[in-house]
């Protein structure tokens, strides 16, 4: 069974998002403490958390970036507040996906909970090699040069989407659906905030990227330069 | 030139020196020319003074020795003329040059019937005799006194020069009355004259410079807390409110010193009361969207989850949880309305502009406006000139004004067709959408992007529009430099026009699209 952490310190939320998602077939496990939270995820790791921003004890930016040290699990962000600079705030800590509080529907959180809990690019297999980097799509792995780079999942997810298509663009909303799983959504701040993550990682100079490169006014393409 | 008047219109340093240093001028002009003409009236009076009794003496010893000669032979007479001249004119010490000019007048003396008596008419040192003035002689010839003029006469072997003439009757024996006149020149008095004509002038430049340089300094003792009374003002207004004034005395600049640092602390506190003001309103908002959202959130999923079992309840109960439903929808978005609405007010709210394809956008709000239309008969046609239109703006924004103004324009479009035009030009891109509906009052049309107001308020609620999505297109129109026009006649459908700019924030050169429909040109 699957397991979510619901960290928000209302309580009758907590209830709530916990009926929701038991109704769908999801554990639970409810904390209500910002700095409880990374002694409940070493005791019982879950295999997503949903993270609140406003805290007792600490900050979920804090909680975030904490966890981000010693784990990639998958991390929605829930926040009250719908301004770019606490998303931004928040995805740049490490969050995956960020939810504005009310939520339109219990089943968008459930349908965003399972496309990031699903193994995406399931039809991928096998090796895809871009640039100087070589994807183990099975094995979730990227290597360069015979030394392993730490990608959350969802960095993953983004690298293979671009990568097993080389040269094709990818608008905003196409990677919006793909690796999101949003449907109707014009958030490309989600996009940019994690194409810049991934860049940090993977490119050798992130301002002048040559693996992931932007295409103006589009969207995003995997490089094929250097014959690659 | 100007640039000197410009700079005494402005300058009040400047032009507090410029009158201090014509007035002195003037002064020291008076006072210079009243002390020459007293010092040069006494140097001449001097000279006079020497020069006459010196000519006595010289007539004196000239008519003495002609007395003794009275018995002699021309010839020795004649000698002592010559010695008279050579005697007179001897120069002493303090003395230039001397002349002499002796002329006989009046009748010669009878001596015998065969000898006519010998005439000395004489002058030395190149004299001139047609230059040498009337007046003298006349008054010589006519008197038994010393006579004297000033006068400038000429000489044959260098220029004409300035001279004091003294002069006075000698009688020579056998021979007749005589004029006799000494020439004094006046090189040497006007070598002094020019000496203390000098000094004078000398000493008054440099007093009015000093009286510039001290002028200059007091000024600037006064203009100095100006100037910086200015400068920190200047600052101020770039927003710097941390500058003050020096106070180092306790004189009237060091009242105008305090007096400003404390205007400038009264100003600095106001700006942070009233900065804080609007913090603390800033946060009260950010605040109750929180504790709004979290309880709203929780009423959400609840109301779903009632909802979803509608099925199961009697119609009364499925009735209300549609109703509940519903109502939260249009709670929700009254308060995502208001929160926006009070960030423009806060002046908080931020442009993210991005390159985005116009066309695409409009396509989709299309897609998505029709799709939820209680009317999706009701056909959308789109006219644009490219397949693609990349623009800077915010996407969110656009998308929202875009959406207003489509579902507007289906609610009161009473089943004609809509027409969606797009105009690009160099610097801006317009989009107009066009209805053939109920249309608006033209009356009305100033107060249709004031919030909450409604054209009619008997069917206002069709599609439970907040009634502040008018209001929010346009601040958001705005907020790219853009603009949003409208038009409308009653029974003959409404223009809104929305005008950006190409990239967000420039200026708009005009508009593509007027709000005046082409196929309706006759309105007022």
């Amino acid at each position: 069974m699957t397991l979510v952490m619901v960290v928000d310190d209302d309580q009758d939320l907590a209830e709530m998002l916990g009926i929701v998602l038991t109704g769908a077939g999801i554990d639970v496990d409810l904390v209500s403490r910002g700095d409880e939270v990374l002694e409940v995820f070493r005791n019982n790791p879950p295999d997503l958390i949903l993270l609140d921003v406003m805290l007792p004890g600490l900050d979920g930016i804090e909680v975030c970036k904490l966890i981000r040290a010693e784990s990639m699990v998958p991390i929605v962000m829930l926040s009250a507040k719908g301004d770019t600079h606490d998303v931004v705030r928040g995805l740049e800590a490490g969050a995956d996906d960020y939810m504005v509080k009310p939520f339109r529907h219990p089943s968008e959180l459930i349908a965003r909970i399972r496309t990031r809990l699903r193994r995406t690019n399931a039809d991928v297999l096998g090796l895809l090699t871009i640039g100087d980097l070589a994807i183990d799509v099975t094995a979730h792995e990227v290597v360069r040069g015979g030394k392993k780079i730490a990608l959350t999942r969802l960095e993953f997810d983004l690298l293979v989407a671009l990568a097993k298509e080389p040269g094709r663009v990818f608008t905003r909303d196409a990677l919006l659906s793909e690796v999101w799983g949003y449907r109707h959504s014009t958030d490309t701040r989600l996009v940019n905030v994690h194409v810049q993550r991934l860049r940090s990682k993977i490119e050798h100079d992130p301002e002048h990227p040559e693996i992931v490169m932007t295409v103006r006014g589009v969207g995003y393409k995997a490089g094929v330069m250097g014959g690659s | 030139m100007n640039r000197f008047t410009s700079r005494l219109s402005t300058s009040l340093a400047s032009k507090v020196i410029v009158s201090t240093v014509l007035l002195s001028l003037g002064v020291v002009w008076l006072t210079g020319s009243a002390l020459y003409s007293q010092l040069s009236d006494g140097v001449r009076e001097v000279n006079l003074e020497s020069s006459l009794a010196e000519a006595r003496s010289s007539f004196f010893s000239a008519q003495y020795q002609f007395l003794l000669a009275e018995a002699a032979t021309p010839a020795v007479i004649a000698k002592v003329v010559q010695d008279v001249i050579v005697s007179s004119t001897e120069v002493s010490l303090s003395q230039d040059r001397k002349s002499i000019f002796l002329s006989r007048f009046g009748k010669p003396f009878k001596i015998s019937l065969i000898v006519e008596s010998p005439n000395y008419t004489t002058s030395t040192d190149g004299l001139d005799i047609s230059s040498f003035p009337d007046e003298v002689r006349k008054n010589v010839r006519s008197s038994d006194l010393v006579e004297y003029q000033y006068a400038k006469v000429r000489y044959q072997d260098r220029d004409d020069a300035n001279v004091l003439i003294v002069g006075r009757k000698i009688v020579i024996p056998k021979s007749g009355n005589y004029e006799m006149h000494l020439v004094y020149s006046l090189n040497n008095q006007n070598r002094t004259l020019s000496i203390i004509k000098n000094a004078l002038l000398l000493t008054g430049f440099a007093l009015i410079f000093l009286i510039g340089l001290i002028t200059w300094l007091v000024v600037r003792q006064v203009v100095r807390p100006v100037r910086e009374a200015a400068s920190i003002a200047q600052k101020f207004t770039q927003g710097d409110f941390s500058q003050r004034m020096k106070v180092e005395s306790s004189d009237e600049i060091a009242t105008l010193s305090s007096a400003f640092n404390d205007m400038a602390l009264s100003l600095e506190s106001q700006i942070s009361r009233l900065e804080n003001l609007s913090r603390v309103q800033q946060r009260f908002v950010s605040d109750v969207s929180h504790e709004l959202r979290t309880p709203l959130t929780t009423l959400r999923m609840a109301s779903e989850v009632i909802y979803a079992q509608k099925e199961s309840f009697d119609p009364t109960i499925a009735r209300s949880s549609e109703l509940l439903v519903a109502q939260l929808d249009r709670f929700e978005k009254l308060l995502e309305d208001l929160l926006e609405v009070s960030r423009f007010d806060a002046e908080v709210a931020i442009l993210e502009p991005v390159d985005f394809d116009l066309i695409t956008l409009i396509e989709r709000c299309i897609a998505d406006v029709r799709a939820s239309a209680h009317d999706p008969v009701i056909s959308i046609n789109i006219a644009h000139e490219a397949e693609h239109l990349i623009i800077k703006a915010d996407m969110r924004r656009v998308e929202r004004i875009m959406r207003n103004l489509l579902s507007n324009a289906l609610d009161h479009a009473e089943e004609r067709p809509i027409n969606v035009t797009i105009i690009s030009t160099r610097t801006e891109v317009a989009i107009g959408v066009r209805d053939y509906g109920t249309g608006i009052e033209p009356a009305a049309l100033s107060r249709i992007f004031d919030r909450f107001w409604r054209a009619d308020p008997s069917r206002a609620r069709v599609r439970g529009g907040t009634g502040l999505g008018l209001s929010i297109a346009l601040e958001d129109a705005r907020l790219h430099n853009g603009e949003l026009d409208a038009w409308g006649s009653l029974g003959e459908g409404a223009h809104f026009v929305l005008t950006l700019p190409r990239i967000a924030g420039e200026q708009i050169g005009g508009r593509p699209i007027r709000a005046q429909p082409e196929d309706y040109p006759q309105n007022i």
